[in-house]
C-alpha cells in the first residue's frame, strides 16, 4: 500500500487528506500550531499513521509524494515578521513602495492612515542609472551606490535585498550588474532581482511584488528545509511539493527562489479539487466556495480552467504575480451581527474568530454571530458540532441574539436570527456576483461547489439568491483545498513585456517569435529541474491586448503556439474577448489594439491518484428529527436530520431535511432534492416552487 | 395596502443597489480610454428612483458626491411623459444642474412593463468637451462658450435608436476622438445599471421595492440626523480666501460659511462670500454643494449609504451672483477646484465644535495640464501630471494626514501615473519623484507629506495649462490647536537656453522646448496639535528617514539627534522640551 498526502495548513486547523494506492482516502483534521506550524503537520502526520497501524516511518516510508500548502508566507507578511529587508532603487523613486501611487482606499475616513511598507525609507537606497522605456542606457550605473547601500544594509542586519530599477524588464544589465555585485558584498543575503520575480512594466506593482518576494524568501526557505528535514529524518524520501498562489505545485527549491508565489496559496488549491469532484458530471465549469469560521471564498472555474487574476494585493501592497481569482469577504461562522446607526441590521466583518468565539461555544464570547444564528434555527447540532467534541450553548446564543439583535429592532428572536442568516447569505452572494457577473458571466449557468465548515449551511439560500439551481457537496469539503493538492499539476507563470502597436504592419513579429522561445527554453529548463519528463510538459501562451489608451489589458489565450504570431487572428480573439467582457468591442480598425506583454503558463502535468467509488450500500442512517427553520415557510417544523456518513451511492431523497456529517452540515430546503453520486458528492437540484 | 417593512428586506436591498452601482463602475474602468477616467478614475455611476431621488452612488472620487441628483431632477422637468424604454440622454450644462463642463453625464431610464422604476447614470470627466482651449481648462474665458459645448439635457438615443444626426453635431465639436468612445463606454455602464435594477424590482414586486426603499430613505435620514446631533447646536463661522482670479494679478476672493447646527439639521450658508470673478475662478451652485457634501461626509460615519435620505437633514444657501453661484454665462471650469478653499471654511468653523473629526488644512492642488506632439510615434500627446500634483492631507487627532494623497476633491481616489507607464504613454523622461523632506506641516499629528517630481520633456510644440492655488504663504495647508501650515507649492520651467519661467496658478504656457525641464512641487498638508507634544521617537525616526530635518526636529518638535547615529539623544530633547 502506498500513499499520496495533501496537507493544508490553516490558521486555525492544519488539514489532511490522504489517498492510499487503491484510492481510498482519509480526512484528518488537528489544531495548528502557529509558532511551528511542522509541529501541527508532523502530530497530523503520526496520526494518520496511527490509523493505519503504522508507526510514523514506516507509513512515511510508503508515502510517495506530500504535496504541502501553507500560510506562512502570508503570515508572516501579515504579522510584520519578516525577513530585514532592503531595497535598491533608480535614484529618485525610492518612495514608490510606501506611496502605492497615492490611494487611500477609504475616501471619506481621514483617520484611515497608509499603511507601513515592508521596507523603512532609511533602507530604501538609491542607485545613479537610467534605462528608457526603449531599453536604451541613458545613464550608466555608478556601481560605488551598490557598494554603499551594501555597506549600510550590512550594518543594519539586513537578510534580504530587493533591486527594482526603471525598465529593467525592457534591460536588466543594471539590475543583473547590481544584484552581482550585492551578492558579492552580502554573501548571505537573499538577493531578488525585479525582472527574476517579475519582468513586467509599472514600476510599484513590480517593486512591491519583489520587497514582499525578498521579505518572504529567508522565512520560506527556512520553513521548507525544516519541514522537509523533519519529513526526511521520519523517514519519507517522496518529493515534498509546494502549493502555489496560482493554483498549481512547485518544488521546495523553484518556490523559494520567487516566494512571492506561496503568498495566496491557501485556497488556492480549492478549484482543483472541485475539478474532480465535478468530473464524474461533466461539469468542467462551476462556482466553488468555501466558508470557514472568520472567511468566505468564492472562484470561478470555466471550461475545466480556474480563473487566474494577474493583479492583487496582501495587506494593501501590491502582488503582481498571477493567483487564482478568489475573492474573500469576512463572512464567517464568527461573524458577528450588529445594528448600525440607521437602525438597519449588518453582519460583518469583524469576527470573533476561534477566541472568544461566537456566544454558543461558551468560551467568553458573547456577542451573537452568524454561528449563533444557524444554532438557534436549528441548522447546527447542539451536540453533534465538531465531530461531537463540543457541546454549543443554545442559550447562550439566544440571549445574545435576543440582546443585540431582536430587541434593538423591535422583532422576536427568531426573526433576529433569521434576518442575520439571510444577511450573511446576501454578502456571500455578492461576493459570487462580482467574480461572475462582473466578469459578464452569468452565476445561474454555474453549479454551486460548496466547502468548509460553514458553507453547506448557507449553499441552498445562496443558490436562491442567485437563481442557482444545482449544488455540490464533496465528500471530502471539511478539508477541500487538502484534497485539492493531491489534484493539481505543477505549474509556473512567465511574463515578459512587450509594448508595441499590435497590427501586422508595425509589430516586429520576429522578436515576439524569440520573447516566446526564450520563455519556453526557460520553462522546459524549470520543468525538467523538477524532474518532469517532457511528454508531461504543456505551454499555454496568452498575450495581454488593449485597446490603445486603455489602462486596463485582456488576457487572450492562443490555442496553441503557432496562432501566437497570427496578428489577425488574435486580433479577432481580443475583439470577441472585449465584447464577452464588457459587451463592446471596437472592431472597425479605427482603434488601434496594443500589445502589452506575453504570458506563458507552464504545466508538468501529474499522476493524479484516482479517487474510488463510494462502497456504502444499504439503508441511510437517520439522527431522528429535528425543530429547524425553515425560510420559505418561515416557521419552524420537525424534519429529518439524516447521518451523512450512511448514505449510500445512488441515494434520492428530498428537503426539508439536514444532512449531518461529523464535520459538516447541509440544510436542504423543502424546494430541493437530495442525491448522492457514486463518489459520496451530495447533490442538491431545486425543482422550483 | 399597506406594506410591512422588513428590516432585513431593506438592508438586502441596499447592498445590492450598492453592488450595482459598484459593478457599473468595474465597466467604466476597465473600458475607458482616457487616462482621466481610466487612471485618475474621475467619474461616478448612481441609480435613482423614478422622481429622479438618489437609491445609491459610488462616487471613484468624492466631488461628484452630488453632481448627479440635481441633473436627473433637470432631465425629469425638461422631458416630462416624453420617455421612453431604450432613451439615453447626455447632459453637462453647469446652468441646469451640472458642475463641470467637462464632466458628462448619461442618463438611462429604466423601465418594467412600461412603467418607468428608476434611473441609470454616469458621469465622467472628458478628455475634451470643445471650447477654446484642448481640455477645458481655459483661464483666457470669460464666459461660458470659450470653455464648452454646452449640453443641456439632450436625447441621443430614443426608444433604442441613436439619433445619428445628433450624435455627430456633438461630436463635430469635441477635439478628441477618444471622447467619443468614452461616452459609448459611459452609456455601457448605464445598461449594466438598467439590468441590476430591473432584477431587483422583478423580484420583490414594485410596491415592495418603493416601500422598503422609503424605509431605506428614512433609515439613513436618521443616522445622519444622529450623526448631527452629536455636533452642539451653534452657529459656526470659518473663512477662507482664494488666491488669484485668472485675470487681476493679487486678486483674492473670500468664502464666507456660517454652519448652523440645530437638533438634527444642518445648514451650511455662503450667503456674502465674494462676487463672482470676471474669470474661469467661479463654481456652479452644483459644485459648491458637491464639495459642501463632501467635506461633511468626512464628518460623519464613513459606512453610511449614499441615498436621497443623505441629503435630507442638510440644507445650502448659496445665493447666485457670487463666485460660489455665478450667473449665466459664467465661465466656471475652475469650480471643481475651489473645493479645497470651501473645505478649509468647513474644517475651520467646525473645528471648536466637533475638534477630534476636523482636519487640518489639505495642500491646495496645484495642477499642469501637458499637451504636444509626440516625435517618437508622430502623435498627439495630452495628459494632467497627477504624479506631480499629488500633496499631503490635513493631519486630525489621533492620525497623521496621508502622504501624497492630492487634492482634497478625490481624497485619494486619485491614482498618481505609474512612471514606466506614463513614459510609453508621454513623450516626458522623469528625473525625481520623492518625499518632500520637511513638507508636512509639523504637529502631535504631522500632515502628509508632499511629493517633488522633476521630468525632462522631449515633445515638441508643447503647452502646459496651470490650473491650481496654493503657491503664496497665506494659502499655505492650515494647522490646528497648535499645529503648523504645510509647505507652498511651487514649480518652474529650466529652458534649454537657461531661461526660466514660474507659471503663475492660472496661466498658459506656450511653445516649451524639448529638453526644458519642468519641477513640482506639491506641498505637504497642515499639522495637528502642538509639535512639541508629538513623540520624540517617531520624530526622530522621521530624521533618519530623511523626511524631517535634524534643524525642523530641533526648532520645531524640539527633539534632539544626534548628528552622526541620527538616533534620538533622550537627554538633550528633554533639555529642549523642558516647559
Amino acid at each position: 500500500m502506498t500513499y499520496t498526502i495533501g496537507i493544508d495548513v490553516g490558521g486555525t486547523f492544519t488539514d489532511f487528506h490522504a489517498m492510499d494506492g487503491g484510492g481510498a482516502d482519509r480526512i484528518h483534521k488537528v489544531p495548528s500550531t502557529p509558532d511551528d506550524p511542522t509541529e501541527a503537520v508532523m502530530r497530523g502526520l503520526a496520526e494518520l499513521a496511527e490509523g493505519e497501524g503504522l508507526d510514523l516511518p514506516a507509513f512515511l516510508a510508503r508515502t510517495i509524494r506530500i504535496v504541502h500548502g501553507t500560510t506562512v508566507t502570508t503570515n508572516a507578511v501579515l504579522t510584520g515578521r519578516v525577513a530585514r529587508t532592503g531595497l535598491l532603487a533608480t535614484a529618485g523613486f525610492r518612495d514608490a513602495l510606501a506611496m502605492r501611487r497615492g490611494i487611500r482606499e477609504k475616501l471619506y475616513d481621514n483617520k484611515y492612515t497608509a499603511p507601513k511598507p515592508v521596507v523603512p525609507r532609511r533602507l530604501r537606497l538609491p542607485v545613479r542609472e537610467r534605462i528608457d522605456r526603449t531599453g536604451a542606457v541613458r545613464r550608466p550605473i555608478a556601481l560605488e551606490d551598490v557598494d554603499r547601500a551594501a555597506e549600510i544594509f550590512s550594518r543594519e542586519g539586513i537578510e534580504a535585498v530587493a533591486i527594482c530599477l526603471l525598465h529593467a524588464y525592457a534591460n536588466d544589465e543594471h539590475e543583473r550588474a547590481a544584484a552581482d555585485r550585492m551578492r558579492e558584498c552580502l554573501p548571505d543575503a537573499y538577493v531578488a532581482a525585479s525582472n527574476d520575480i517579475l519582468p513586467q512594466m509599472r514600476y510599484y506593482e513590480r517593486t512591491s511584488t519583489t520587497v514582499l518576494a525578498a521579505a518572504v524568501g529567508p522565512i520560506f526557505g527556512r520553513y521548507v528545509a525544516r519541514l522537509n528535514d523533519r519529513l526526511v529524518e521520519s523517514g519519507f524520501d517522496g518529493p515534498l511539493l509546494i502549493m502555489q498562489s496560482n493554483g498549481g505545485v512547485a518544488a521546495p527549491g523553484t518556490a523559494a527562489a520567487n516566494a512571492a508565489t506561496t503568498l495566496l496559496s491557501g485556497p488556492a488549491a480549492a478549484p482543483a479539487a472541485s475539478l474532480a469532484v465535478t468530473a464524474p458530471h461533466r461539469e468542467d465549469s462551476f462556482i466553488v466556495i468555501d466558508m470557514g469560521g472568520t472567511s468566505f471564498e468564492a472562484s470561478l472555474v470555466r471550461d475545466g480552467r480556474p480563473a487566474i487574476a494577474n493583479g492583487t494585493t496582501v495587506d494593501r501592497f501590491a502582488m503582481a504575480l498571477p493567483a487564482m481569482d478568489i475573492k474573500t469577504v469576512g463572512a464567517g461562522g464568527g461573524s458577528i451581527g450588529w445594528i448600525d446607526g440607521g437602525g438597519l441590521l449588518r453582519m460583518g466583518p469583524d469576527s470573533a474568530g476561534a477566541v472568544p468565539g461566537p456566544a454558543c461555544y461558551g468560551l467568553g464570547g458573547t456577542r451573537p454571530t452568524s454561528s449563533d444564528a444557524s444554532l438557534v434555527l436549528g441548522y447546527l447540532s447542539a451536540t453533534g458540532f465538531a465531530g461531537g467534541r463540543m457541546t454549543l450553548d443554545a442559550d447562550a446564543a439566544r440571549d445574545a441574539i435576543e440582546r443585540d439583535i431582536a430587541r434593538p429592532l423591535g422583532i422576536d428572536t427568531v426573526a433576529a436570527a433569521a434576518g442575520m442568516y439571510r444577511v450573511v447569505t446576501v454578502g456571500m452572494a455578492s461576493a459570487i456576483r462580482e467574480i461572475s457577473m462582473e466578469r459578464g458571466l452569468d452565476p445561474r449557468e454555474y453549479p454551486l461547489v460548496c466547502a468548509g465548515g460553514a458553507g453547506a449551511i448557507h449553499a441552498a439560500a445562496i443558490a436562491r439568491e442567485l437563481g442557482i439551481t444545482r449544488i455540490m457537496v464533496p465528500r471530502v469539503a471539511p478539508v477541500l483545498c487538502a484534497a485539492g493538492m493531491l489534484a493539481t499539476d505543477l505549474r509556473h507563470d512567465f511574463v515578459r513585456s512587450f509594448a508595441t502597436p499590435f497590427d501586422a504592419g508595425a509589430i516586429d513579429v520576429c522578436r515576439l517569435e524569440s520573447l516566446a522561445d526564450a520563455m519556453a527554453a526557460e520553462a522546459h529548463a524549470t520543468l525538467a529541474a523538477e524532474n518532469v519528463p517532457e511528454d508531461r510538459h504543456r505551454l499555454d501562451f496568452a498575450l495581454d491586448l488593449r485597446y490603445s489608451g486603455q489602462y486596463h489589458e485582456v488576457e487572450v489565450r492562443a490555442p496553441d503556439r503557432s496562432m501566437l504570431t497570427d496578428i489577425s487572428a488574435m486580433t479577432e480573439a481580443f475583439h470577441a474577448a472585449h465584447d464577452r467582457l464588457y459587451g463592446y468591442a471596437l472592431p472597425d480598425g479605427e482603434t488601434p489594439v496594443e500589445l502589452i506583454g506575453v504570458r506563458l503558463a507552464a504545466f508538468g502535468v501529474t499522476e493524479k491518484p484516482a479517487a474510488r467509488p463510494l462502497s456504502r450500500h444499504g439503508e441511510p442512517g437517520s439522527k431522528g428529527m429535528r425543530n429547524v427553520y425553515l425560510p420559505d415557510r418561515n416557521a419552524f417544523e420537525s424534519i429529518e436530520i439524516l447521518d451523512g456518513m450512511t448514505l449510500p451511492a445512488g441515494f434520492r431523497g428530498s428537503g426539508p431535511a439536514i444532512v449531518d456529517t461529523p464535520l459538516t452540515a447541509a440544510f436542504v430546503p423543502a424546494r430541493f432534492d437530495i442525491a448522492v453520486d457514486d463518489f459520496g458528492t451530495l447533490i442538491l437540484t431545486d425543482r422550483g416552487a | 395596502m399597506s406594506i410591512e417593512i422588513d428590516p432585513v428586506l431593506t438592508s438586502v436591498i441596499q447592498r445590492r443597489l450598492k453592488s450595482i452601482t459598484e459593478e457599473m463602475g468595474l465597466a467604466l474602468l476597465r473600458t475607458t480610454r482616457s487616462p482621466i477616467l481610466n487612471e485618475a478614475r474621475d467619474f461616478v455611476t448612481g441609480l435613482y428612483d423614478e422622481a429622479g431621488d438618489m437609491l445609491e452612488q459610488t462616487e471613484y472620487i468624492p466631488v461628484l458626491a452630488f453632481a448627479l441628483q440635481p441633473v436627473c431632477k433637470a432631465i425629469i422637468d425638461f422631458f416630462g411623459d416624453d420617455l421612453h424604454p431604450g432613451d439615453v440622454f447626455l447632459h453637462n450644462d453647469v446652468f441646469s444642474g451640472g458642475n463641470q463642463n467637462n464632466d458628462v453625464a448619461v442618463f438611462r431610464p429604466v423601465f418594467l412593463d412600461g412603467e418607468p422604476i428608476g434611473w441609470a447614470a454616469c458621469k465622467g470627466h472628458q478628455a475634451d468637451i470643445g471650447g477654446a482651449v484642448a481640455g477645458g481648462y481655459n483661464p483666457d474665458a470669460r464666459e461660458v462658450w470659450q470653455e464648452a459645448l454646452r449640453i443641456p439635457p439632450l436625447k441621443i438615443f430614443d426608444r433604442g435608436q441613436r439619433r445619428e444626426d445628433v450624435w455627430r453635431t456633438i461630436f463635430a465639436n469635441i477635439r478628441y476622438p477618444i471622447v467619443e468612445q468614452d461616452i459609448e463606454a459611459q452609456i455601457g455602464g448605464t445598461a449594466v445599471g438598467e439590468r441590476g435594477i430591473v432584477e431587483l424590482v422583478e423580484r420583490y414586486g414594485i410596491d415592495v421595492f418603493r416601500a422598503h426603499k422609503e424605509a431605506l430613505f428614512t433609515a439613513t435620514e436618521r443616522m445622519v440626523a444622529r450623526e448631527i446631533e452629536a455636533i452642539p447646536d451653534g452657529r459656526y463661522r470659518g473663512e477662507s480666501t482664494v488666491f488669484y482670479d485668472g485675470v487681476t494679478d493679487g486678486s483674492e476672493m473670500t468664502i464666507r460659511l456660517e454652519a448652523t447646527v440645530e437638533g438634527g439639521g444642518i445648514i451650511f450658508d455662503y450667503s456674502g462670500s465674494s462676487p463672482q470673478t470676471p474669470g474661469f475662478v467661479n463654481a456652479p451652485f452644483a459644485a459648491t454643494a458637491s464639495a459642501t457634501m463632501l467635506t461633511f461626509l468626512m464628518l460623519i460615519d464613513p459606512d453610511i449609504p449614499h441615498n436621497a435620505g443623505l441629503h435630507r437633514p442638510i440644507r445650502i444657501v448659496n445665493p447666485e451672483g457670487s463666485f460660489l453661484n455665478a450667473a449665466f454665462p459664467a465661465a466656471t471650469t475652475f469650480g471643481n477646484s475651489i473645493t479645497g478653499p470651501i473645505s478649509d471654511a468647513i474644517f475651520r468653523a467646525l473645528a471648536d465644535a466637533v475638534p477630534k473629526t476636523v482636519t487640518a488644512g489639505w495642500n491646495r492642488f496645484l495642477g499642469f495640464a501637458v499637451s504636444g506632439d509626440d516625435p517618437r510615434r508622430s502623435r498627439h500627446f495630452v495628459d494632467i501630471l497627477f504624479l506631480a500634483l499629488k500633496g499631503g492631507s490635513g493631519a486630525t487627532w489621533n492620525a497623521d494626514g496621508y502622504d501624497h494623497i492630492g487634492l482634497i476633491n478625490c481624497a485619494g481616489g486619485i491614482l498618481a501615473q505609474d512612471y514606466e507607464m506614463f513614459e510609453i504613454q508621454n513623450p516626458i523622461l522623469l528625473e525625481r519623484h520623492e518625499y518632500l523632506a520637511d513638507s508636512a506641516g509639523p504637529g502631535r499629528w504631522r500632515g502628509g507629506l508632499g511629493v517633488e517630481t522633476a521630468m525632462r520633456i522631449e515633445g515638441e510644440n508643447v503647452t502646459a495649462v496651470a490650473f491650481g492655488d496654493g503657491i503664496v504663504e497665506r494659502a499655505r495647508a492650515f494647522g490646528l490647536f497648535g499645529g503648523e501650515a504645510g509647505s507652498v507649492n511651487t514649480s518652474a520651467f529650466r529652458f534649454p537656453d537657461g531661461g526660466e519661467k514660474v507659471a503663475k496658478s492660472k496661466e498658459i504656457v506656450r511653445d516649451i522646448p524639448p529638453g526644458t525641464v519642468f519641477r513640482q512641487r506639491a506641498g505637504g498638508g497642515g499639522g495637528y496639535g502642538p509639535p512639541r507634544e508629538r513623540p520624540a521617537d517617531l520624530v526622530a525616526g522621521e530624521v533618519r528617514d530623511g523626511l524631517i530635518s535634524r534643524e525642523a526636529a530641533r526648532e520645531i518638535y524640539r527633539v534632539a539627534v544626534d548628528p552622526e547615529t541620527l538616533e534620538l539623544d533622550r537627554d538633550a530633547t528633554a533639555e529642549l522640551r523642558r516647559p
